[in-house]
Order: structure tokens, then C-alpha cells, then sequence
């Protein structure tokens, strides 16, 4: 892109609905040229998906002043998600005009270290506070970006679904690219880790949030037999060490459990009807296998088969497509399926499904859906143009 | 791929499926540690996810209508806190005692002013206290003044019973004189307000003042009372004494002290001296009775009498309830006065009935003998007429050529006597007919010359025999008259002045005024006093004794009066003892032969001067001329007084006593005078008399006199149109002076 800002506005609406703006991580180009990108209009809430290439702290000191009078909200990604589809290196920004949106965020801090029932309180404030301050916005939908490191995404929306009621949750983790290092937050200038910010936003904009992955159970099945919950480590799974007996099940050699195999071969835990997957981080010289969501000995994990990822992206979005086309997505896209995407080489087509449907957005170590913390699916909401804007 | 490796033993395989299966029971039983919350957290989830949703959802639902109805609830609770924390400011701020009590009557609250009071009763008023209770501790109270013969049940039971009436207001008495005024109010709901107003205040100035106003009514009543001049007893209803006045006790002869309030009516009656007696048919029974009826009674009114020395009007009347108030007014004078009157009017009345018959018939006798003798005269005329006719033919055959101058004389001395006999006994004809009413007129307008003109041949000849200057001067005139009455009356007046005149002059002139002409007789007689000027118009007064039957026996004037009046003709009488004296009859116009005289008709010409009546004197010594101007000015109705010099001017007009409406005077005349001198004097006299100088000395030495003088030179010949000019304006100055 060549720090060049490409607004991917629509002409109707412009005002109302949600802008996006992108600019490449280099030494030219910083937030005035993504403020200039998103035009002058009064913002609530700016959202950053920051490559860890860029200077984290500087690009939240220079987006809350940038953004003075708006929520600035951002993380680290695994790869973002621009107007033109899956991107690396890039800061990418979706602004909510004020005169549609209404938002507040909250910083739930430390993970480690949470009294449930405080929190829960303060969202059931915070959300009465919004619904009194923007009663005229009458939908309603919540956006977490959670540390991306810090184990704790099951019990938070756990915890958070409490305070939430009935408003739906999406969010993602934060990502470090394909390090698994350090992933960051930052809630106006300020940076933060073990943290997440949960941001409720009141639009009049008709939305709808939506979860999907292309993965069918299978029913070839496994028992965890001895596994470390804290550390979202699985050692022993049918009694063996876990990534032998895995490759073992899998029919391949445990040396070659590298991250596209694991992506190509995901893991799900089956509760009645639904499946949701449980995906394999990266597998230890012990044998072991860490996860990226909880996990505990005697889970029964069903390995999954995979659909044709671009074909179901596209059936997806063509329902969400149904009855208006949306103005935005705003997407967490698990890192897996990006993984998988380029294992397969279908990501230029996926990007262009995804640049097609307006889908702007991070890649994600988990993704966060209603009271829930998955893997390996695609998190967001569609927002749509008002009813009444409606040719 | 199967759970189990086959590639293991069977004891290996057997450990294996004991430890997955210890793994599943663990897990099923959820037998974890605190580590192992997140995983079961996730499983909760993944399993209750939708049904804890739409659980959460209906919650959610249920908590915001909770919150909002806990709102409201607080907002309700919150106005009504407030509503009652205003209600009981409210009525704390008013100045009344209020109470509010439910529609089960019940005290529902009150302000510290009720019943305030009554500190016996105060402590029991809390809310919930019933009504009935209230009212049996207020009737309980010891600050309650209760009438005395009022129990505190009964004020409770009466205070009840007023409680069901429909609005409540009543005043109640408390200890220490003081007055609540209590009035009930029922709410919508049929629930009740008790509002106690203190109205000790009221009361008591009320009170006050009612007992000033009566004091000072009093005193005023008994101030009127005794300024009365009436007597004044006023009873109540009982017919006891309730006030009365001084002067009652002075009428009635009763003592002060039988006055007493309360003193019985029949008592004070009894107590009346005996000797008064009642009047206008009212007796003392009647009054007791009328007293004794003790309502409606009508207005009763009477007199009484004591002697004659006191009468007295008394008036009963009812008052109001019943009471009544007697007045009694002295009319002891009005009375006696009256009496008097009547009496005096009654003699008067008798006395003007007699004096009327007396005069009745003496009227009547008076009648009569008027009556008798006009008939006697007419009677006596007429039968003297035919034997007098016959001595005058017998006279006159006397009378011949044979006789001797002697008996000729005698002859015609008979002659004489019988014409003057025939003169008597027509002038008595002439009253007796004018007395009777019987003498007809014929009038009709008359020529003033055709009366005068045959006079003066006849009264010239008696005048000359006198040697008086007789002047009768011309009128052209016409009167509405009795041309015969006019004859006579006129002949009278001149004969009579002929007659009383010895020396000097009789003329006889006509003045002409707007509507009537007036001829007026003037002689230089002997004059007649005052006191003689009604005594000559009678018959058969003569004023000088030396009456001779030739010449008449008086009846000239009374019937010259008789006939004046009889005709309408005024008559009029100017006298001066010595000087001589004028008589004047006024003439009406007739007003059908020419149009009156107006100021606004032509000035110049004759015509104007026709109607005037003017009177020229003219002086002057040429005979001829006099003659000449005279016969002029008489043309043009200008009525000329001529005489030849000053001298004569002057005795003429001293004798006559006419002033002359404009004077025409020759400058040069035969006397002592010159015409200016004349002139002076003659102004002197009369001021402002128009005068004209004629002469026909042209030098400018008379012309500079008459400048002088201030009087218009007329030169001769005369210019007839300089002579009219000049009477024009006389005229007129006339007409001014004399309207």
C-alpha cells in the first residue's frame, strides 16, 4: 500500500456509518495520516489493529491525541485484516462516528487477579450508564480485546457473560505476530498487559454478531488423561504423551507437529449438538501439547475434518449479506485459519472475500463469542446501514 | 484410528483404558481442583450457552421492569414524603386549629393550633384517634364553658348529631371568655376538615361595641325623650313601664316617682287623677281594653280632658313585639283657640248675612227709585214737549209787525225762555236715554270738519256776544264715531267754555296720536279745583251760582260724561284755578281711509305731514301772507295757529296752554319783540322746539343772528319744498316726543 490511506467508505451514509483507514508501518507515515484517512467527522470510538512491527506505545500516545474527543482502543495482532484482506505490517483503524455511536470501555485489570462479582457489577453499571446516556441507539453489542498471552480468556467471558446479559460479545486476542511473546492493549495512551478492554457500543445501526468455522467433528475420539489446566497443557492424552499419542492418531511421525499441521488438523470438544474447537498451540520437546484455550484431564476431544475454507467464507457472508449487504465487518480471524489459508494457498482468494465484504480486522490467538473463548473460527460483527437509510 | 494403540500390550491397553477411564469419571464428576476452573467454566458454557441466554434475557427483562417500577416506587414514595411534609407546613402556616379526620373518622393528622386550647385534650390528639372520642374529651374538657344546664353528654350528643349535617359551623364558648368559632368541611372522599377559628377577639369587640351603641343609643332615646314636648310612656310587650320622659309626669299631674320600670299599665291608670275625663268617644275601659289585646292593636288616638284648664292629645300606637307608646301633647291652647275662632266666625258670618239683606234691599229700593224716576223724567220730558210746543206757537203768533218794540222784547224773551226750556228737556231726553241704556248708536267714521266746521258758525256768534276770541283750528282727521254724539258732546264741551269764560279765548284743537285723534277744548276761565273736577260731570251741578235758565242747568257736562263712556271715547280734564282749563275726548281713527302714519314712509312731500296732526304757530304782521302760508300748511294737513305779533304769540300760547309742535316766526313784527327775541323766549320755555325764522330781509347781519341763535333763516318768498323739509324733520322730532 505503500503508506497510502485508502478509505473504504461508501458514499451513502458517509457520516453515519463506521470509517476505516489503514497505513503501512513505516518511518513516513504515523497517525496523522490515518486521522486524515478517516476524515474529520466527530468520533466515539476509534478501534487500532497494530502490527507488533510498529512502536506500540508511540502509535497509542500519538492516536489519543490524534483522537482527542474519541475512545481509542488497540492491540497487537497476528496479522491484520485491511480493506484489501489479510495484511502484515500495517495499522489499521475503524472509527465510529459519534452522531451513530456511543461507546464505553472498561479496563478489566489484572486477569490474574479478578473478583468476579466487582466486575460483573461494573459492566451492569457501565452498560446501564450507556443505555440511560444513548437510549436514542437502540442496538446494542460488546467488543473485548483480551491479552493475548494471558490464559485467562475462558473465565473472563465466563465471567463477563454475567454482566453482559443479553448483549452479544465478540472479541479477539491480542496477537504477536507468529511469536507468542508479548501481546499489548491500549485504552487511550495508555498500554497495558494481563488486561483486557471491554468496550460496549450503542449504535443506530442495525448489527449482527456472528461466529463461524468450517470444521465437522469427526469421530475419531481422544481422552485427556493428565494435562496442567493453568498452563493449558495437555501431557498425556489416552495415558501416552499427549503429542505422540496425537501424531499416533493422526498417522504421522510427532516431529513433524509443526503449526500447519496442528492447524490442519484441529480439535474440537463436542457438548450435545455443538462442536467448538480447541485448537494446539504448538506441541513441547516433552511431549506435550499446549493448547490455546482452557483444558482439563477427561475432556473427550473429537479431531475434526475441515470444509473448503474460501467456499464456506463466502456461504457465510452471503447470509450475513441477506437482507443488506453490511457497511462493515469487524472481524477476529484465528491465526489458524490464516495458517491454513496459506498452507492451502487460497489466501488471495480469502483476502478477496474478505476485502469484498468489507471485512476489517486482526488475526487473533482466540476469539472470544458470547460467553465463550474458541479457536480456530472467525469472530465479528456485520454492521449494517440504518433501516431508514436504506435506498 | 482406534482409542487404544494395538500396537501395546493388553495389560498395557488395560492400564490405559483404567486411566482414561479414572480420567472421564473425574472429569464427569467434576472432582477438580481450583486449576480446573476455566475448563469447566467453558463447559458450563458450552453447554448452557443458549439456555442461560434466554434465561439471562428474561431476567434482564424482569430486573429493568423491576427497576423501573423500584423507581417509580421511590418516586411515589418520595412525592409523597414530600406531599405530606407540604401538607403539614401548610397547615401549620395557617392561623387556624385544623384537623383532617378519614372518611371512617378517624384523625388522620392536625396543626398545633388545634384545640390549643384545651391542654386537657391536646395529648390524646394522634392519629387514629376516632371522632366520637374526640368529641367526648373536648366535651370532657374542663376548658369547655358549657351553659349550666348543659351536661358534657349533652354538648357531646348535640356536637354529634351536628357531625351528620351536611356543612358545620358553630361558635363555642371556652373558659377565660374565650370563642371558638368550629366549622366542619367534607373532603371528596368523605373524609372531614375541622377548621377552629379564635374569635375571642371578635367577640369581645363585637360585644363592646353592641354595648356601646346600646348605652349611647340609650342616652341619645332619653335625650330625644326629654327634649320632647310631648309626654312619652313606652311599655313592653307586657305592658310594664319601659321608659317614659319628664313632661309625661307634668301632664298627667303624676308624680316622678310613680314612674317606676316595670309599673303596670292598669296600675299607672288607676293612679290618673279622677277628674280627667276622656274625649272623642274613648273611655278607659276602651283604652284597658285595647292595651289588653296585646298584639295588632290599630293606632289608637283620643283626648283627654282635665277642666278647662288642660286638654291633651294622646296617640297610641303598637310598637314593635308587641310593646306599645302612648304620646300625649298638650293642645289646651290650640283648643281654646280654636274655640274662639269658631265662635268669632260664627258672629262674622251673621253679621255679613245681615249687612247683605240690608244692602239687598237698599239696592233694590235704589233700583226702583232710579228706575221710577228715569221713567218720571222720560214721562215728564215727553209730556212737557207737547204743551211747550204749543206755547211756542202761541209765542209766535204773538209776534207780528203790530207789536210795540216793548212787547216785540217780551216776545222774544219768551221766545228765549221757551228754547231754553226745550234745550233742558232734551238734554234730560238725552241722559234718561243714555242712563237707561236705551240710547242707540250709530257709528261710523266721521270727518272730524264735518263736526266742527257747522260748530264753530254756531259758537261764533255766542263768543263774539261775549267778546271772546273763539278759534276753532282745522283737522283733516276721520274718527269712527256717533256723529250726532260727537256733535253733542262737542257742543257741550264749547259752550261750556264759552259760557264759564268771561274774558280771553276758547280754541278748540285736534291732536293727532297713532291710532286716535283727541280734540281738546281750552278756555282762559276761572279753572276748577281739584276737589270740584268729578263734581261737574254730575247733573245739575253748576260751579258758578249764577246758572240763568238761558244758560242751562248743568247737564252739559254729565251728559258729555255719559255719552264718553257710553261711546268708549276716553275724556280727559286739565285745570288750573285762574288759569282756565282743557277738556279732552280721544277720538279712535278710522282706520279704513288711509294707512297709519310709519317713520318709514317718504320724508319729503305733503303727504307725510297730512298724517302728522302737526301744530305750526306762526308769527307774523303781514296779514296777507299769514293768510296765504296758513291756508299752505292747512292743505297739507298742518293744523296753524297764526298771530300778528311776539306779544300775542305768547299771551295765546299762556292762555291756551297748547305747545305748538314747530314755530314759523317773521323776523320783523309790529310789537316790541323782534322774531329772534320771540324766538328765544319761546325756546326757553319749551327746549328743543323746532323753529324756523321767516324773512325777507336778505342782510347778513340777520343771517350771522340766526347762525347765532342756532335757527334755519327761511327767506321770503317761501320755497314750499324748503317749508316741507323743515316740518318734515318738526314732525318727526314730534313723533319722537310724543309717540
Amino acid at each position: 500500500m505503500d503508506g497510502s490511506c485508502s478509505p473504504s467508505d461508501r458514499e451513502a451514509h458517509k457520516g453515519t456509518q463506521p470509517r476505516t483507514a489503514e497505513i503501512k508501518v513505516c518511518k513516513e507515515t504515523g497517525i496523522p495520516d490515518l486521522r486524515d484517512g478517516l476524515g474529520s467527522t466527530d468520533l466515539s470510538l476509534v478501534c487500532l489493529f497494530v502490527s507488533p512491527l510498529a512502536d506500540f506505545d508511540h502509535i497509542a500516545r500519538d492516536a489519543s491525541q490524534a483522537f482527542a474527543g474519541a475512545t481509542v482502543v488497540a492491540c497487537t495482532t497476528a496479522g491484520e485484516i485491511g480493506s484489501g484482506g489479510y495484511a502484515d505490517g500495517h495499522v489499521v483503524a475503524a472509527a465510529f462516528p459519534r452522531q451513530s455511536f456511543a461507546s464505553t470501555t472498561l479496563e478489566l485489570a489484572p486477569l490474574s487477579n479478578l473478583d468476579p462479582q466487582s466486575q460483573i457489577e461494573r459492566v451492569i453499571k457501565a452498560r446501564r450508564q450507556l443505555a440511560r446516556e444513548a437510549a436514542h441507539l437502540e442496538n446494542e453489542f460488546a467488543f473485548l480485546l483480551i491479552d493475548g498471552l494471558s490464559m485467562r480468556e475462558d473465565e473472563l467471558t465466563a465471567m463477563l457473560a454475567s454482566g453482559l446479559g443479553s448483549v452479544p460479545l465478540f472479541g479477539g486476542s491480542a496477537g504477536d505476530g507468529n511469536r507468542y511473546c508479548a501481546t499489548f492493549l491500549a485504552h487511550g495512551e495508555k498500554v497495558m498487559q494481563d488486561a483486557a478492554l471491554l468496550t460496549i457500543i450503542r449504535t443506530s445501526c442495525p448489527v449482527r454478531v456472528f461466529s463461524l468455522d468450517h470444521l465437522i467433528p469427526t469421530d475419531q475420539r481422544m481422552v485427556v488423561t493428565k494435562a496442567a489446566p493453568q498452563g493449558r497443557i495437555v501431557m498425556e492424552i489416552n495415558a501416552e504423551p499427549a503429542a505422540e499419542e496425537y501424531a499416533r492418531i493422526l498417522g504421522i511421525d510427532p516431529d513433524q507437529l509443526d503449526q500447519s499441521t496442528l492447524a490442519a488438523h484441529p480439535i474440537v470438544v463436542r457438548v450435545g449438538e455443538r462442536h467448538h474447537v480447541r485448537s494446539i498451540q504448538r506441541a513441547t520437546d516433552k511431549n506435550e501439547l499446549v493448547f490455546l484455550a482452557a483444558i482439563d484431564e477427561g475432556a473427550v476431544l473429537s479431531l475434526a475434518r475441515q470444509t473448503e475454507m474460501d467456499r464456506h467464507l463466502e456461504r457465510e457472508f452471503t447470509r450475513l449479506r441477506q437482507p443488506h449487504a453490511p457497511s462493515l465487518i469487524l472481524a477476529c480471524d484465528c491465526i489458524l485459519r490464516r495458517v491454513e489459508a496459506d498452507q492451502r494457498r487460497i489466501s488471495p482468494r480469502i483476502s478477496g472475500i474478505l476485502a469484498d465484504n468489507r471485512v476489517i480486522g486482526f488475526s487473533t490467538y482466540g476469539e472470544q463469542f458470547r460467553s465463550m473463548h474458541v479457536n480456530q473460527t472467525m469472530t465479528g460483527v456485520a454492521i449494517y446501514p440504518p433501516l431508514d437509510g436504506v435506498p | 484410528m482406534s482409542i487404544l494403540n494395538p500396537d501395546d500390550s493388553l495389560e498395557r491397553q488395560n492400564e490405559k483404558l483404567l486411566q482414561i477411564s479414572a480420567a472421564l469419571m473425574r472429569r464427569v464428576e467434576q472432582d477438580t481442583d481450583r486449576s480446573g476452573l476455566a475448563y469447566v467454566q467453558f463447559e458450563r458454557a458450552a453447554a448452557l450457552e443458549e439456555e442461560v441466554r434466554a434465561r439471562t434475557q428474561d431476567l434482564e427483562h424482569t430486573l429493568d421492569l423491576l427497576h423501573q417500577s423500584n423507581s417509580q416506587l421511590a418516586e411515589a414514595n418520595a412525592a409523597t414524603e414530600r406531599a405530606r411534609a407540604d401538607l403539614t407546613d401548610a397547615i401549620e402556616t395557617i392561623s387556624e386549629g385544623f384537623a383532617l379526620f378519614s372518611p371512617q373518622d378517624t384523625l388522620v393528622l392536625s396543626n398545633s393550633r388545634f384545640c390549643q386550647h384545651m391542654r386537657d385534650v391536646t395529648q390524646d390528639l394522634q392519629p387514629g384517634l376516632a371522632f366520637t372520642d374526640y368529641v367526648a374529651k373536648v366535651s370532657q374538657s374542663r376548658f369547655l364553658a358549657l351553659p349550666v344546664d348543659q351536661r358534657p353528654s349533652d354538648w357531646a350528643e348535640k356536637r354529634l348529631r351536628r357531625h351528620r349535617d351536611k356543612s358545620v359551623m358553630f361558635n363555642v364558648r371556652l373558659t377565660q371568655d374565650r370563642w371558638l368559632q368550629v366549622s366542619e368541611h367534607r373532603t371528596g372522599n368523605g373524609g372531614t376538615v375541622i377548621l377552629q377559628t379564635d374569635i375571642t377577639d371578635i367577640m369581645r369587640v363585637e360585644r363592646q361595641e353592641r354595648s356601646r351603641l346600646i348605652d349611647r343609643q340609650a342616652r341619645m332615646v332619653r335625650a330625644t325623650l326629654d327634649h320632647l314636648n310631648q309626654g312619652v310612656c313606652i311599655f313592653d310587650r307586657h305592658a310594664r313601664l319601659a321608659g317614659w320622659n319628664r313632661r309625661v309626669s307634668n301632664l298627667l299631674s303624676l308624680p316622678a316617682r310613680r314612674f317606676q320600670v316595670g309599673a303596670g299599665f292598669s296600675q299607672i291608670l288607676d293612679r290618673l287623677p279622677q277628674d280627667i275625663q276622656f274625649e272623642h268617644g274613648v273611655s278607659r275601659s276602651d283604652l284597658l281594653a285595647w292595651v289588653n289585646r296585646q298584639s295588632d292593636r290599630p293606632p289608637l288616638s283620643f283626648e283627654i280632658r282635665r277642666g278647662d284648664s288642660l286638654t291633651l292629645s294622646v296617640f297610641c300606637q303598637e310598637m314593635p313585639e308587641h310593646g306599645f307608646v302612648i304620646s300625649f301633647t298638650d293642645v289646651t291652647s290650640e283648643r281654646a283657640a280654636a274655640r274662639a275662632l269658631f265662635e268669632a266666625n260664627e258672629l262674622l258670618e251673621q253679621r255679613v248675612l245681615d249687612r247683605t239683606l240690608d244692602l239687598e234691599d237698599a239696592l233694590a229700593a235704589a233700583e226702583r227709585a232710579n228706575a221710577s224716576k228715569s221713567r218720571f223724567v222720560a214721562a215728564a220730558s215727553h209730556d212737557l214737549l207737547q204743551p211747550l210746543s204749543a206755547a211756542k206757537l202761541y209765542v209766535s203768533a204773538l209776534n207780528g209787525p203790530t207789536r210795540s218794540e216793548l212787547d216785540r222784547e217780551i216776545i222774544f224773551k219768551a221766545e228765549s225762555a221757551l228754547a231754553s226750556v226745550e234745550q233742558i228737556i232734551d238734554a234730560l231726553l238725552d241722559i234718561s236715554r243714555l242712563e237707561a241704556g236705551k240710547a242707540s248708536f250709530d257709528v261710523a267714521p266721521v270727518p272730524l270738519m264735518d263736526v266742527l266746521t257747522p260748530l264753530q258758525s254756531e259758537m261764533e256768534p255766542l263768543a263774539r256776544a261775549k267778546g271772546l276770541d273763539f278759534r276753532i283750528v282745522s283737522c283733516s282727521g276721520i274718527v269712527e264715531t256717533d256723529a250726532a254724539f260727537l256733535r253733542r258732546i262737542l257742543r257741550n264741551l264749547i259752550s261750556n267754555a264759552i259760557r264759564y269764560t268771561d274774558q280771553g279765548r276758547v280754541l278748540v284743537g285736534v291732536r293727532q296720536k297713532a291710532h286716535t285723534l283727541r280734540v281738546e277744548v281750552w278756555d282762559t276761565g276761572p279753572g276748577i279745583a281739584e276737589a270740584d273736577q268729578d263734581v261737574i260731570f254730575q247733573e245739575f251741578s253748576r260751579l258758578n251760582a249764577r246758572a240763568s235758565a238761558s244758560e242751562g242747568m248743568g247737564l252739559g257736562l254729565a251728559i258729555v260724561e255719559r255719552a264718553c263712556a257710553r261711546l268708549g271715547h276716553p275724556l280727559g280734564l286739565w285745570s288750573e284755578i285762574g288759569k282756565g282749563s282743557g277738556f279732552f275726548v280721544s277720538l279712535p281713527r278710522a282706520n279704513q281711509t288711509r294707512e297709519q302714519p310709519t317713520v318709514e314712509a317718504p320724508r319729503s312731500g305733503e303727504g307725510i305731514l297730512e298724517q302728522t296732526g302737526l301744530i305750526v304757530l306762526l308769527v307774523d304782521n303781514d296779514l296777507e301772507f299769514r293768510r296765504a302760508l296758513g291756508l299752505l300748511m292747512e292743505r297739507w294737513g298742518v293744523s296753524v295757529l297764526d298771530v300778528d305779533d311776539g306779544e300775542s304769540a305768547l299771551e295765546l300760547l299762556e292762555d291756551i296752554q297748547i305747545c305748538p309742535d314747530a314755530l314759523l316766526i317773521d323776523h320783523h313784527l309790529d310789537g316790541d319783540l323782534t322774531g329772534v327775541q320771540l324766538l328765544k323766549i319761546l325756546q326757553d320755555r319749551h327746549p328743543g322746539l323746532p323753529a324756523a325764522i321767516v324773512s325777507a330781509n336778505r342782510s347778513s347781519l340777520l343771517r350771522q343772528e340766526c347762525q347765532m341763535a342756532d335757527v334755519p333763516l327761511l327767506n321770503k318768498p317761501i320755497d314750499p319744498r324748503q317749508l316741507t323739509t323743515f316740518l318734515a324733520q318738526a314732525a318727526e322730532e314730534a313723533v319722537g316726543l310724543q309717540p
